[in-house]
């Protein structure tokens, strides 16, 4: 199949219904995937990198995050939910890490695991990975699927520049796939393993992840679709606080700030950016070479990291703080890495290299481009320049691409088209007044 | 053709081909033929958030036109290390970009005050930035070597006391 044809999968959908073509949408997104055509908007599917951008700018709730109905765990024999660590900066302080985490086994799974366990491997595993690699500077971390999207898509030059490894979530659930085989006595099929995740790219990627050799997870829940019904076990739990094993000190995955630190040491120097307007900054700057004095690069398209995942429902910095709270306050329990460390070298956690999206260049031909380019310059000194989106395109420039690629024509912009008419008029009426002078 | 290495002993005047390309490059100086494109922009003196911008423009448009990957990154690096040098040591200039099919041709102007030793300057380390310059963190001295070694042509022209040229083409043709 050929990247052209590749079909792709997003967790995220328009209900054309409410709708109203109002282009807040367009304006937010940081690839220039939507446009409203017909009144309505519609993502190119090629260039979404499901940053939730347009979820949030949405006012009237016609950008639907899709996820899996809780309903399809019960299509296995065992169920086991692995839990994002932004999941527990959601509460307020009076619930405890362990009544929020109890909760989840109420939801109907029979085992809940959390990404926090692995996080203090997986830094090692990152710094191993650094080590190897002293010809790669500096190496990107790859756990945001929405960085992963950005960088497929817009600086293909740094894919060699992936950590190439598979993310916490996706490691824990190898792990468990395995073990829960071995100690069950259960098939691979039975096994049901789900993720709960902050944003619409972490279910983007369950669904199609990239670069995965192996089967990883049976399907994907956002935080704020099961918040309500966790709320309601959390009011039954709090006077009865169960006794289970937390991970306090592997909560910081979901700080992007504080997993740099935990990276930095003596010889790997870390760096820390979130946001997706400061994470394309940086990328810009990677590519010009201007930041190989970092080993390591942690970014997160979403503010402050995970916990700012537009399926979350606290504000990202009060569950940032939160989660701190919880990290300085919870006892760092020793967790045997062995089966890890084993599964490790044995492979297991390889991913493929990853292939670019080039959706940004006019034509496969240079000639060609460099033609359509002379002509798309051409017609944006003819646009009026207020970058108003009326026309359904992000910007002119972004109109006068559409223009060119057959995708949009010159009377799509209102404001052309008024000046026109508003001229016309005004000829009609000389026309009239010299008639008139005449008579 | 271009007597390439009695040029380089000139007084003020620089250059480098690399090996394999003497043919093309002199044959482009010499005819110099209209650009299919052109994007100009200004290097204030100085300007360090403004410094920059004209690389970034350079940039987009190449993977607008589909150019490959690590030719992309050499372009970006050559292009903003000369747009730096015009704004931390000269009084302000021109960057203008030349783009054909095969190659990108960037040119840069500023209003001197010139470059006293170009050999000097293309020596990894050597610099004459000022304080400002490096508390902004610039003037490592790498700018000129830099450039040459990303570029397939490099000319520069300068003396003390005037403005200087700087000129470099880089082809689209993947080397890797």
């Amino acid at each position: 199949m050929s990247k052209q044809e590749k079909e792709y999968f997003h967790a995220l959908h328009i209900l054309e219904d409410n709708c109203t073509g109002c282009t807040s949408c367009v304006r937010v997104c940081p690839t220039e995937a939507i446009r409203v055509r017909d009144r309505k908007a519609k993502i190119d599917s090629l260039r979404c990198v499901d940053c939730g951008n347009c979820i949030e700018a949405c006012a009237f709730h016609a950008i639907i995050p899709r996820s899996d109905t809780l309903d399809v765990i019960h299509n296995f024999k065992y169920k086991v939910a692995i839990i994002s660590t932004s999941y527990f900066g959601q509460f307020t302080e009076d619930v405890s890490y362990e009544v929020a985490k109890q909760a989840l086994y109420e939801l109907g799974f029979d085992d809940v695991q959390e990404e926090a366990m692995v996080t203090q491997f997986q830094v090692e595993m990152i710094r191993d990975y650094i080590r190897a690699n002293r010809d790669k500077r500096p190496i990107l971390s790859s756990n945001c699927p929405t960085v992963v999207r950005l960088i497929q898509l817009k600086y293909p030059s740094l894919l060699s520049n992936l950590f190439q490894l598979e993310a916490p979530m996706s490691i824990l659930t190898r792990y468990l796939r395995e073990s829960i085989k071995q100690e069950k006595g259960l098939e691979e099929n039975e096994i049901g393993i789900f993720l709960i995740v902050p944003c619409v790219a972490h279910v983007t990627a369950v669904h199609q992840p990239e670069g995965a050799y192996k089967h990883l997870q049976d399907g994907a829940f956002s935080i704020g679709m099961i918040y309500g019904k966790v709320r309601e076990y959390i009011k039954h739990l709090k006077n009865n606080p169960p006794k289970i094993e937390t991970f306090p000190k592997g909560l910081m995955w979901a700080l992007s700030g504080v997993q740099a630190d935990l990276v930095d040491c003596e010889d790997i120097r870390a760096l820390s950016v979130n946001g997706v307007d400061n994470v394309m900054e940086i990328l810009s700057r990677v590519e010009d070479h201007y930041l190989d004095q970092y080993d390591f690069i942690v970014l997160r398209s979403c503010t402050n990291g995970c916990v700012g995942g537009c399926l979350n429902v606290e504000n990202p910095f009060v569950a940032m703080s939160r989660i701190k709270k919880m990290i300085k306050e919870g006892k760092d329990k020793k967790i045997d890495v062995h089966d890890l460390i084993e599964l490790y070298h044995a492979g297991e956690f390889d991913v493929a290299p990853l292939s670019s999206r080039p959706v940004l260049e006019l034509d496969k031909d240079i000639k060609k481009a460099i033609v359509k380019m002379k002509k798309l310059n051409e017609i944006l000194t003819n646009l009026p320049g207020l970058n108003c989106c009326a026309c359904g395109s992000p910007s002119c420039y972004a109109l006068a691409e559409d223009i060119v690629q057959g995708k949009a024509t010159i009377e799509d912009c209102i404001v052309l088209l008024r000046r026109h008419s508003r001229e016309e008029e005004e000829s009609k009426q000389e026309e009239i007044n010299s008639a008139q002078d005449k008579v | 053709m271009r007597d390439f290495a009695a040029a380089k002993s000139e007084m003020g005047e620089y250059w480098y081909i690399r090996p394999g390309l003497e043919e093309s490059v002199n044959g482009f100086f010499s005819a110099q033929p209209e650009a299919d494109m052109a994007l100009e922009s200004q290097i204030p003196e100085k300007d360090f958030n403004q410094a920059g911008k004209g690389s970034a423009e350079v940039k987009n448009l190449l993977k607008r036109l589909g150019v490959n990957p690590g030719i992309l990154r050499r372009v970006a690096v050559a292009a903003y290390e000369a747009e730096i040098n015009v704004a931390a040591h000269s009084l302000g200039g021109t960057m203008m970009c030349r783009i054909y099919d095969e190659f990108i041709h960037i040119i840069f102007k500023d209003m001197g005050p010139g470059i006293a030793d170009i050999e000097q300057a293309m020596t990894p380390g050597y610099s004459t930035a000022d304080e400002m310059v490096r508390e902004l963190g610039f003037g490592a001295g790498l700018g000129l070597p830099n450039i040459k070694k990303n570029s397939d042509a490099l000319h520069i022209h300068s003396e003390r006391g005037n403005p200087t040229l700087l000129e470099f083409l880089i082809y689209f043709m993947s080397d890797e």
